[in-house]
């Protein structure tokens, strides 16, 4: 799982807005994408779409051939323990420890306990957060924060990983830390679709970069680098990444 | 578990509320259980009297003694005559005196009959109306309207108690469904996360259900201590009033398989309210 295509995907809200038009887009298995575009251009929604949280006016959104906006309610928690989702406000529990937000996503698998905390920390040890498993998010800087977001997102080793304007509140330092991050988990294989408005940032890497406008894909960048993809990883660094 | 022992006062007002619903009805129905337990006991027991009348002869009275001794209900026929009805009156009316002025005895003669066994309605119908033909007799009295009220009373009691069962179950349910809602909107947050990261809806489920079941099962726990806390109370003019009777007080109902049901149908009450409120809040709960 890894292949995403958009078929003519439009996305029509009950107040007559048209937040994706007619969208038709591949994104092959182990990419890195960029979104970009202006707030409402459409970047959450083709996200949202891609998390089965919403459904397309028309056309199909397809990963690995399998249209999940036809899936069933019974189909879809499956397919979402194969996604990494990383939000801006980091959603993450304020009453609950920074190992118990990132083991999360491995409990409801129904995983052992102990491989639970294995995993756990290795993915906190990926983002350099292993010394504060125990403090609470309100404990930790904004940064943190988001790397503990990005522990939960990639702590079931997902095939795709989603994030919406990851570094909205991070400054330029933090920021290119957090997309080395994506990076690193895109050279192992995951496929990676990020939506941000931080132009400079995204051009710097080089990646492909989608670019929307008012609901429709205006630009399509080809990526000008090519991912080196991680050799012999050590499976407990790369516990997000995909196995 | 976590909710309920952080809310504690909330939550012991929910099961005090439960329980007062509960209790309503359950107290009705051990109400109407030992009703039927007593009119049960007294039906073979009323006795059928007869009363003469002041120029009824002595065979009137032997013909209808004979006739009620050969009656198969009968067991015994007590005969008492209008002089010792006299001297009994006088003796615990204290009109001594004044009666004796009386030049005639105005008490007839009367007999008592004792019956065998269990009589039924039915059956006391019949006896009566054979009694009614016999030669003298002026009337015949027994318990039977007695029986009547108390059976007649027993049904008003139970249909009431099944009204106020469905009356105070509906409620039950939707105080349940009510603060399970509650225990729902507080944990937003955390089940959006647990959707996103691919809990599955009986997993997300499955702890507001516990919650209800709780509540429930704390709900009946509050209705079997407000029953007993009412059969303690009641039962000291209740015995006082079974003696008046000659009834010994024996309580039915109140027994261990009255307590698992009454705390089986508060958890399902309690669990019924929690799939509503789930139903209604979690079937459409967005992720983002």
């Amino acid at each position: 799982m890894g292949h995403i295509e958009f078929q003519h995907v439009t996305r029509r809200f009950e107040n007559g807005h048209e937040a994706l038009s007619d969208v038709s887009v591949a994104f092959d298995e182990g990419t890195m994408t960029f979104l970009t575009g202006h707030s409402g251009a459409g970047k959450s929604t083709f996200l949202k779409l891609l998390l089965a949280a919403d459904i397309p006016t028309r056309g199909r959104v397809l990963v690995n051939g399998v249209n999940i906006s036809a899936m069933t309610p019974s189909r879809l928690p499956r397919y979402r323990q194969h996604l990494g989702v990383v939000f801006q406000d980091h959603h993450l529990l304020a009453q609950r420890t920074v190992f118990d937000n990132v083991a999360m996503p491995l409990r409801v698998t129904g995983m052992r306990e102990r491989e639970v905390a294995r995993r756990a920390r290795a993915s906190l040890s990926q983002v350099e957060l292993l010394d504060k498993e125990n403090l609470f998010p309100r404990h930790l800087s904004t940064g943190e924060q988001q790397r503990v977001g990005i522990a939960r997102a990639v702590v079931t080793r997902p095939k795709i990983l989603l994030a919406d304007e990851p570094t909205g509140n991070l400054d330029p330092d933090l920021s290119i830390n957090i997309m080395d991050l994506f990076a690193r988990f895109n050279q192992i294989g995951t496929t990676v679709i990020v939506a941000s408005h931080d132009v400079h940032l995204i051009e710097s890497m080089g990646l492909r970069i989608l670019h929307l406008e008012l609901g429709r894909v205006v630009e399509d960048i080809p990526a000008t680098v090519t991912p080196q993809p991680i050799a012999q990883a050590p499976e407990d660094q790369l516990a997000g990444a995909s196995s | 578990m976590h909710f309920v022992s952080s809310r504690l006062g909330t939550s012991f007002l929910v099961w005090l509320v439960v329980g007062i619903a509960l209790a309503l009805p359950a107290g009705l129905w051990i109400l109407q259980v030992n009703m039927d337990e007593m009119s049960a006991g007294w039906e073979g027991r009323p006795g059928l009297s007869i009363y003469f009348a002041t120029d009824a002869s002595p065979e009137d009275v032997e013909l209808a003694v004979a006739a009620l001794e050969g009656e198969s209900l009968v067991d015994a026929v007590e005969v008492t005559t209008a002089e010792a009805a006299l001297d009994e009156f006088k003796a615990y009316s204290g009109l001594g005196d004044a009666l004796n002025l009386l030049e005639d005895n105005p008490l007839p003669t009367s007999l008592t009959a004792r019956f065998t066994g269990n009589v039924s309605t039915e059956d006391l119908d019949a006896l009566i109306q054979r009694a009614e033909t016999l030669g003298g007799i002026a009337e015949v009295i027994v318990e039977k309207t007695w029986l009547e009220r108390l059976h007649d009373l027993s049904l008003v009691v139970s249909r009431l108690g099944t009204v106020l069962a469905v009356l105070f179950g509906v409620g039950a349910v939707l105080v349940t469904a009510s603060s399970v809602r509650l225990a729902i909107e507080g944990r937003l947050d955390e089940l959006r996360v647990l959707k996103m990261v691919g809990a599955t809806q009986g997993q997300i489920r499955r702890p507001f259900l516990y919650f209800g079941a709780i509540y429930g099962f704390g709900g009946g726990v509050i209705a079997a201590m407000l029953i007993a806390v009412t059969l303690v109370v009641i039962e000291p003019p209740l015995k006082s009033l079974l003696g008046s009777y000659s009834q010994e007080l024996n309580l039915a109902g109140f027994d261990p398989i009255f307590l698992v049901a009454i705390l089986g149908i508060g958890s399902l009450l309690g669990v019924v309210g929690a799939m509503i409120a789930v139903r209604q809040r979690l079937n459409h709960l967005e992720i983002v």
